[in-house]
């Protein structure tokens, strides 16, 4: 379980541009719940999940995986559990590293990196199931550079890489946000496959009111700093794409979008 | 003849320090100005500890070990100090000057009288006499492809994939659940520890260390970095490392050739200028070509994701 | 596969170019000499070393253009550069190496440990720390020369002669360049019998001289100068410096006499060159082996004054002084290149 609790987070503290996003901020996730998230710009979605990463510093509060408090790890540590898909491709993958290079690089993941040989021959017939398993014919192109790749290639890579070790916790930043609509729905598709086939806690940001609706467990609405909607299980089956899109519309209104 | 083996002598040697050179500038993307420093840091190492009556052998290793320490410096003033890239390598170049200046005691070190790695009682024994002349570049030749393949396998390794991918895209490192930073000092480390080690190869081959002998060895080594991967990068015969090696040479033969062909001296850093400017501008064409038929053959796939 | 082409012919036209000269060139007689001048740095003082060396051969028959031809490269204070054009002479297989300035000599040496080249090398102030020669001046190998070595000792009586009240002699050096630190070292030993005390000021490049100079001209009564080659560069702002201060400035050879030092006790590299020239002579007929000769010095230091230096500043100079100069000059000349 991830327990966020009486989170303050300021920007630029002690001057005078100095901004609150988060006061007394308190979020329970459950093992293996996948959350969806939603908000205007600047309602503090993007910020939470940067929190949970260690992306930025909190000025109060406390992070819990487990009950193993990690509010004073640095980022780096935390990410040995932590899967992350960013919404720019290029973030999750390396361009100038082959297929299989990448993959060998993300399954040494949590693991000290020393002088053994990277790419284990043992492994690439697994590599290439994996690849398989994604249906983009990504198998047969493993000694390519990922630079060379498609955006919704990338993207179905970085996904991979992010969730090949066993974590705690995936983040998903907008990861669909950069790609044309039918690459997106194939993105989705294959994250819903994987999650589900790894049970994997997760909180996906999105701008897609549908996704968000169709995808996940549980539906969170942030606005300034405060979830306003945080509805799960069989009250979120029932919510359509409408219901949500009326209270979105109000937030945003009064953002002055 | 000699001028040929000259050539090939030092273009090798500077070889070591171009495949430094290549860490930093092209897979760390660090501009690293320690050289200017670290190169003389190896020749007055190994010409003191020559002149002492230490084993030319050993000092190899020392003197890398010396541009590791260097390069280390160089890093944790980067990132842990958060001093910008160039500006930490200066500063590390600057006092390294000094450093040097120490280690050897005086400004101009002759070693004239001492065995050195190429010169030595075992390698006369191995080598016939006839090959007098060609002794010291097979030398040079057997412990460059040595470090080369060295570097080589070190980047087929867990640690070498980290250091390229820091370079690539910082934020994958942090992925990884690695500290990106400790990887950049890594770097760092072992380029310094390459260039140190090939001025401790390059004093033994001049038999003398000289605190200018530094001066420009940045530029000598983007030189080649730059003209490998223009001219033989793309064909990609043995690797990366192998352009690089090729351009070192390639950058020592135009000089000679600039000496050779009687040029006015007061021109040819004009002249190495414009030879430099000349590939990058060729290699950036051909780059355009290819991209162009990359884009054509890719056109196919943009329907499949 | 247009690029392989392209990439391979370049690689091929430098190879090649480089091989195909190193055999043309080889018929040299016994009467006809190619001799290869591998100088340093650009710089007046060596220019003048060069020229004079050329003299030298001329006087003993051997000229340019007639019996001799010279290949002239200058390293531009590159080390690298030095040694290529070393090995490019040993590759030509000329009958000797004039190298100037220690570097240059240094690689010189190298590139002909191999071979039957004579070196003969010129402005180097300790030819023995260099282990170019032993302490008895015998050469390490088959090259022999002049060294530029400062009469110290000479310098000194005749700042004492000219500032009989100075305490405290300045001197601005390069930590870098060996004659610098070897000269100092020279001073300071010899600065004591004529009751100077030397303040030495230590920079790294031209442009830290100004500051070195500005901060140098409080603290002393007059500056003497080396054949530092980084100071030399600046010599300009260092007179101006010391004429603000209103402190005189001595210098090391003739070339700094001209362009505003009020005097020195010092080396004219021409005749030092000439010197050079005449041991190569030497070499070149086979009277001698480059083996077999001890370096030489200049063995009497010329003095030489500027008067109109030495009046700005209001020091007299007595005629009798003036009488054992070898040269005075009435003017400043800056010399524009």
């Amino acid at each position: 379980m991830i327990e966020l609790s009486h989170i303050h987070k300021y920007y630029n503290p002690g001057t005078v541009t100095e901004m609150c996003l988060f006061e007394d901020f308190s979020l329970q996730i459950a093992k293996g719940e996948f959350v969806s998230i939603v908000g205007s710009n600047g309602s503090g979605k993007t910020s939470l999940l940067n929190i949970i990463c260690g992306s930025i510093p909190i000025e109060r509060g406390s992070i819990t995986i487990d009950g193993r408090d990690i509010t004073s790890m640095k980022e780096y540590v935390r990410h040995q559990k932590i899967g992350r898909v960013y919404q720019d491709p290029s973030k999750g993958t390396c361009a100038n590293m082959t297929i299989l290079e990448n993959m060998a690089l993300a399954d040494n993941k949590g693991k000290p990196y020393g002088l053994g040989r990277s790419v284990k021959k043992s492994r690439i017939d697994a590599y290439k199931e994996m690849l398989s398993s994604l249906n983009l014919g990504l198998e047969d192109k493993i000694h390519t550079r990922v630079g060379s790749l498609s955006g919704g290639q990338r993207q179905a890579v970085a996904l991979l890489m992010a969730t090949m070790t066993p974590i705690e916790m995936l983040i998903l930043d907008e990861h669909t946000a950069a790609l044309d609509p039918k690459t997106a729905e194939i993105i989705m598709e294959l994250t819903e496959k994987i999650v589900r086939e790894k049970k994997l806690t997760t909180m996906m940001v999105t701008h897609n009111l549908r996704y968000a609706v169709e995808y996940g467990d549980r539906l969170l609405m942030m606005h300034q700093g405060e979830a306003i909607l945080d509805v799960s299980k069989e009250e979120k089956k029932a919510l359509t794409v409408d219901d949500i899109m009326g209270t979105f519309n109000r937030i945003s209104v009064e953002c002055g979008n | 003849m000699a001028l040929v083996i000259s050539v090939l002598e030092q273009g090798m040697i500077y070889a070591i320090m171009a495949l430094g050179m290549y860490i930093t500038y092209k897979i760390l993307d660090f501009p690293d100005m320690t050289v200017d420093g670290s190169f003389p840091l190896g020749a007055a190492i190994s010409t003191v500890l020559i002149a002492n009556g230490v084993n030319a052998y050993v000092t190899l290793p020392i003197s890398f070990l010396a541009g590791l320490c260097a390069g280390t410096l160089t890093g944790i003033i980067h990132v842990r100090l958060k001093v910008r890239d160039i500006l930490a390598s200066i500063i590390m170049m600057t006092a390294l000057y000094s450093v040097n200046l120490r280690i050897a005691g005086r400004a101009n070190l002759p070693i004239y009288n001492f065995d050195n790695i190429y010169d030595n009682p075992v390698m006369n024994a191995i080598f016939p006499s006839g090959m007098k002349m060609v002794q010291p570049v097979v030398i040079i030749a057997v412990i460059m492809l040595l470090m080369k393949f060295l570097l080589d396998s070190y980047l087929k390794t867990k640690s070498g994939y980290l250091l390229k991918a820091v370079g690539d895209n910082e934020t994958i490192v942090t992925s990884m659940g690695m500290d990106k930073g400790k990887v950049k000092i890594l770097g760092l480390a072992i380029a310094n520890g390459l260039v140190s080690f090939s001025g401790s190869l390059y004093a033994q081959q001049q038999r003398y260390f000289d605190a200018s002998m530094g001066v420009g060895t940045a530029v000598i080594g983007l030189a080649s970095v730059i003209i490998g991967m223009s001219l033989f990068g793309r064909v990609n015969l043995w690797g990366y490392t192998f352009a690089v090696v090729l351009g070192s040479v390639v950058y020592r033969a135009c000089v000679a050739v600039a000496i050779r062909f009687g040029l006015q001296s007061t021109d040819l850093k004009l002249v190495t200028a414009a030879l430099f400017l000349l590939i990058i501008v060729i290699s950036r064409q051909l780059d355009r070509q290819g991209q162009r038929r990359v884009q054509k053959n890719l056109g196919n796939d943009k329907e499949e994701v | 596969m247009k690029k392989k082409i392209m990439m391979m012919s370049l690689s091929m036209i430098l190879g090649l170019s480089l091989i195909g000269c190193g055999t043309s060139d080889s018929g040299s007689s016994d009467t006809d000499y190619t001799i290869g001048i591998s100088q340093f740095a650009e710089h007046p003082s060596l220019d003048n070393c060069r020229e004079g060396f050329l003299k030298g051969l001329e006087e003993e028959g051997i000229v340019e253009g007639e019996n001799l031809t010279v290949e002239y490269d200058n390293a531009q204070a590159d080390i690298s550069q030095a040694s290529i054009i070393s090995d490019n002479y040993v590759s030509e297989n000329v009958s000797l190496i004039c190298a100037i300035a220690t570097p240059s000599a240094m690689s010189a040496y190298n590139s002909t440990m191999n071979t039957e080249i004579p070196v003969v090398y010129t402005a180097i102030s300790d030819p023995v720390e260099a282990q170019l020669a032993d302490a008895d001046g015998t050469p390490a190998g088959n090259i022999t020369g002049t060294s530029d070595e400062l009469p110290v000792k000479e310098q000194l009586e005749m700042i004492r002669e000219l500032l009989p009240e100075a305490e405290k002699i300045g001197i601005i050096y390069n930590t870098s360049e060996t004659n610098s630190v070897s000269t100092i070292a020279t001073y300071e030993e010899l600065a004591g019998d004529y009751g100077f005390e030397i303040v030495s000021k230590g920079i790294n490049t031209t442009g830290d001289v100004e500051m070195a100079a500005a901060d140098l001209v409080t603290e002393v009564d007059c500056i003497s100068n080396l054949t530092d080659n980084t100071v030399v560069s600046a010599l300009q702002t260092v007179l101006d410096q010391a004429n603000k201060a209103g402190i005189p400035v001595f210098g090391s050879e003739v070339e700094q006499v001209k362009s505003g030092c009020v005097a020195s006790m010092g080396i004219d590299y021409y005749e030092l060159g000439k010197q050079t020239g005449k041991m190569a002579a030497k070499i070149l007929k086979g009277e001698a082996k480059a083996s077999e000769m001890n370096f030489e010095t200049i063995s009497e230091p010329s003095l030489y004054i500027n008067t109109e230096a030495a009046k700005n500043l209001g020091i007299e100079i007595s005629d009798d002084f003036k009488s054992g100069a070898a040269e005075v000059f009435d003017s400043i000349v800056v010399d524009e290149e």
